[in-house]
């Protein structure tokens, strides 16, 4: 009798055990959920749910919830406040370091290299050099690449045929083209332009940005303190720019330039379709992202393929550099991508790792990305359209050159906030151009300084 | 007289001394709070905390993620001596204060004023003038810049009908936008104009019957009737103008996001306090911002309220004398 009590009971607990060994195991698989905000929506997200569905395939147990259309400040926000993703995407190479720099994504040194889970990524043999470097905020990386944005040099092949202009490599010719290709109305107001090197044109923050690359100026030394002050390039792009306005457009006049300049601008048609400047043949040249092409070729549906019938006659090249620059630099050009990073609250970092290395080098993924949305990929493997389904019309080839050369990439990422850097450059343009500032050098040193400031306090 | 019996006593009249003795009531305390406790809790909540809260941020470095670290003064002196956008802030906000303030109080007059005088369709005039009042902020602000645009702007082509060869370019224009922002606030003067309007109604005739009998003329009548009766509204209006622009904001921030004022020609204090805690998550020097903003806005008050005995003239009996 007491031997079939004890039986009873060690059955009994055996199956007690059992269960809750089956409950917590339950638990565990029910917690290996990871959460990925994108700002993608419509056939962009279903890339990525594709992806996360071979991901879940690959890894029996683990859930991901894809969650579409959250802009970048959002997720910023909701992982400030604590209740963020575990994984989310920042639209535009800048924005690592405002993203590493408050901490909301964390350090993945460790991930990438194998020490903490054994699942390391080599990441030279399967990234190009420019997305690696944007993956890194001073030398804490805490991203990985996802495609890439090459920006290069856009012009209407029509308007430049019609004058016989080559397209510009040097900005002495970029100059001369553009004096060229600008025209007049009768009471002195520009018609159509040539370029215009200015902070507020075509709806885009990065005119200092390619002013800076075309004279190969460096924004930090390799003590990662501001160059803007140290380097000469900076004064001498600026001092082109006046050069430029006065030239091109002011009859020798700076003022009266960039006072032809401002209402050209201010009577620009609507930037996001078919009454875009370049479009309409108001403005001949242009600097602009790879992914820009689509809009050109279809300003309705936005399709790079075939691009039999564009809605401006374009061609691509490379940015115009100075020319004591052109052997080194022609060829380059500013680059940024977006980059995805683990949240700082993840509560389950292992599966968080396997979902972000997943994505980041999910070839599928990144074909069908460069196929619909023209940017280059990031990932090595796909680049090539041997042996894979990529396809782009040949004009995109510069693209695809720019982002290969050795001198392409973003400038270094410093924990500067919401990139203050990149806005201080847009305020002081916006400031030269306005006449307000006397020797640029005063304002860049100013601007060096408070650069400085804004590193040293957020340490 | 007699004082009906149930009418209560002021506190200055005695009890006569053969009064009966009535029970001490007692305050019901517990019933006062239950029914304050919506008001009170969310004073307390939204108000009390988040300043407390906020007062002591702002001698930490705090972007929500880590625990606010101590750095004492470090905001402050950040603030005045190395951040220009503060001092440019600052210098746009106390403009932008000195120039609409004394411009929508004598438009707001002006326009009360002209709506005292039709005869006939008093509040068709009336509604007129209120209503670019109720247009919503954001889209008065995208309105304008679209028509103060140099290119193909309305205002622009009439002052060039006009004669006007160089006209401004308005929010293109560092030197101009804030003219454009100045005229924006203008046109949605319904609200003070309103308040301006009543008080020149609630004017008696029979003043200005005095006035006219006295042989004073219309400008007599407006500089020794009128304005003196309205200097309660004006000072009114001038303290409210004050707190108002010292948080100027929405139409600043739809404007130049919409001509891109990389020139920071509207960037205003609200701007770069906003700028601060929400682009820039530095929620310390945020609160630090916001703590000095207060100070210089109760500093202008306070100069206002200590004025107001000099040159505000309260009718016999008001609350306010």
């Amino acid at each position: 009798m007491r031997k079939n009590r004890l039986i009873a009971t060690a059955v009994a607990s055996a199956l007690l055990a059992s269960g809750l060994i089956g409950a917590t195991s339950a638990a565990q698989a029910a917690e290996r959920k990871i959460v990925v905000w994108v700002p993608f929506g419509g056939g962009n997200l279903a890339m990525w749910q594709a992806s996360v569905d071979r991901i879940e395939a690959k890894n029996p147990g683990l859930t991901v919830e894809l969650v579409g259309e959250i802009d970048m400040a959002k997720s910023l926000a909701a992982i400030n406040a604590g209740n963020g993703p575990d994984i989310s995407v920042a639209n535009g190479a800048g924005n690592v370091g405002w993203f590493c720099g408050t901490g909301a994504w964390q350090n993945i040194n460790d991930l990438v290299s194998g020490k903490k889970y054994n699942m390391p990524l080599n990441m030279a043999k399967t990234f190009t050099p420019g997305s690696i470097r944007t993956t890194l905020s001073g030398n804490v990386r805490c991203a990985l690449p996802f495609s890439s944005e090459i920006f290069g040099f856009y012009y209407n092949k029509d308007l430049l045929k019609a004058k016989g202009i080559a397209v510009p490599k040097t900005t002495t010719q970029l100059i001369a083209a553009s004096k060229k290709l600008t025209t007049f109305e009768a009471n002195g107001d520009i018609k159509t332009a040539g370029y215009i090197p200015w902070a507020s044109f075509m709806d885009n923050d990065m005119a200092s940005l390619f002013l800076g690359h075309m004279f190969g100026a460096r924004w930090f030394n390799a003590k990662g303190q501001s160059s803007f002050a140290a380097d000469p390039a900076w004064a001498k792009a600026f001092a082109w720019q006046r050069e430029f306005i006065r030239t091109v457009y002011g009859n020798g006049s700076f003022s009266a330039g960039s006072r032809k300049i401002q209402k050209f601008i201010a009577g620009s048609g609507d930037f996001w379709g078919g009454n875009n400047d370049f479009i309409k043949g108001r403005v001949a040249m242009l600097a602009h992202a790879d992914w820009m092409s689509m809009m050109w070729c279809d300003p309705e549906g936005w399709n790079l393929n075939p691009c039999t019938t564009p809605a401006v006659n374009f061609g691509t090249a490379p940015l115009p550099v100075a020319p004591n620059l052109l052997k080194t630099h022609y060829g380059s050009g500013v680059m940024g991508n977006n980059t995805f990073g683990i949240s700082r609250g993840t509560t389950n970092l292992k599966d968080a790792w396997i979902v972000l290395k997943g994505i980041a080098t999910d070839k599928t993924l990144a074909l069908a990305w460069a196929n619909a949305n023209g940017d280059p990929s990031s990932l090595l493997a796909a680049r090539t359209k041997t042996g894979t389904n990529l396809s782009y019309p040949s004009f995109y080839q510069t693209f695809y050159d720019i982002s290969n050369h050795k001198l392409s990439g973003y400038h270094p990422l410093l924990n500067t906030s919401e990139h203050l850097e990149e806005t201080g450059l847009q305020q002081l343009m916006a400031a030269w151009q306005a006449n307000t500032v006397g020797d640029i050098r005063n304002p860049l040193r100013d601007l060096a300084k408070r650069v400085n400031q804004i590193i040293a306090r957020n340490k | 007289m007699t004082v009906p019996s149930g009418i209560a006593l002021g506190p200055s009249r005695k009890r006569g001394a053969g009064a009966p003795k009535q029970a001490k009531l007692k305050t019901p305390w517990l019933f006062i709070f239950f029914c304050m406790s919506p008001w009170l809790f969310g004073f307390l909540g939204f108000t009390v905390y988040p300043m407390g809260a906020s007062f002591y941020q702002s001698f930490t470095k705090f972007n929500l993620i880590e625990s606010p670290e101590w750095i004492g003064l470090d905001n402050y002196k950040r603030m005045f001596f190395e951040d220009p956008d503060f001092w440019q802030a600052l210098q746009n906000t106390v403009w932008i204060s000195a120039v609409s303030i004394p411009l929508r109080i004598g438009f707001a007059i002006f326009s009360a004023w002209l709506l005292t005088k039709p005869r006939h369709g008093r509040s068709i005039y009336r509604t007129i003038y209120f209503i670019p009042s109720m247009v919503p902020t954001v889209a008065g602000a995208m309105v304008f810049t679209i028509i103060f645009n140099p290119a193909f702007g309305t205002i622009n082509m009439l002052l060039e009908k006009i004669g006007i060869q160089e006209p401004p370019y308005w929010f293109q224009d560092p030197a101009w936008s804030k003219w454009g922002l100045i005229i924006l606030g203008l046109w949605g003067i319904g609200d003070t104009m309103i308040i301006f309007l009543a008080g020149l109604l609630d004017i008696p005739r029979s003043l200005y019957e005095a006035a006219s009998l006295e042989g004073a003329n219309g400008w007599q009548q407006f500089r020794y009737v009128t304005l003196p009766l309205m200097t309660p509204v004006i000072f009114f209006s001038a303290v409210t103008g004050v707190i108002g622009s010292f948080q100027y904001f929405t139409q600043a921030y739809v404007a130049a996001g919409q001509v891109n004022d990389y020139s920071h020609s509207m960037y205003f204090y609200a701007s770069h306090v906003y700028y601060a805690a929400f682009r820039a998550y530095e929620m310390g020097y945020a609160s630090a911002l916001a703590w000095v903003l207060l100070a210089i806005t109760l500093f202008c008050t306070l100069i206002i309220l200590r004025t107001q005995k000099r040159w505000v003239h309260y009718p016999n009996g008001s609350l306010f004398k």
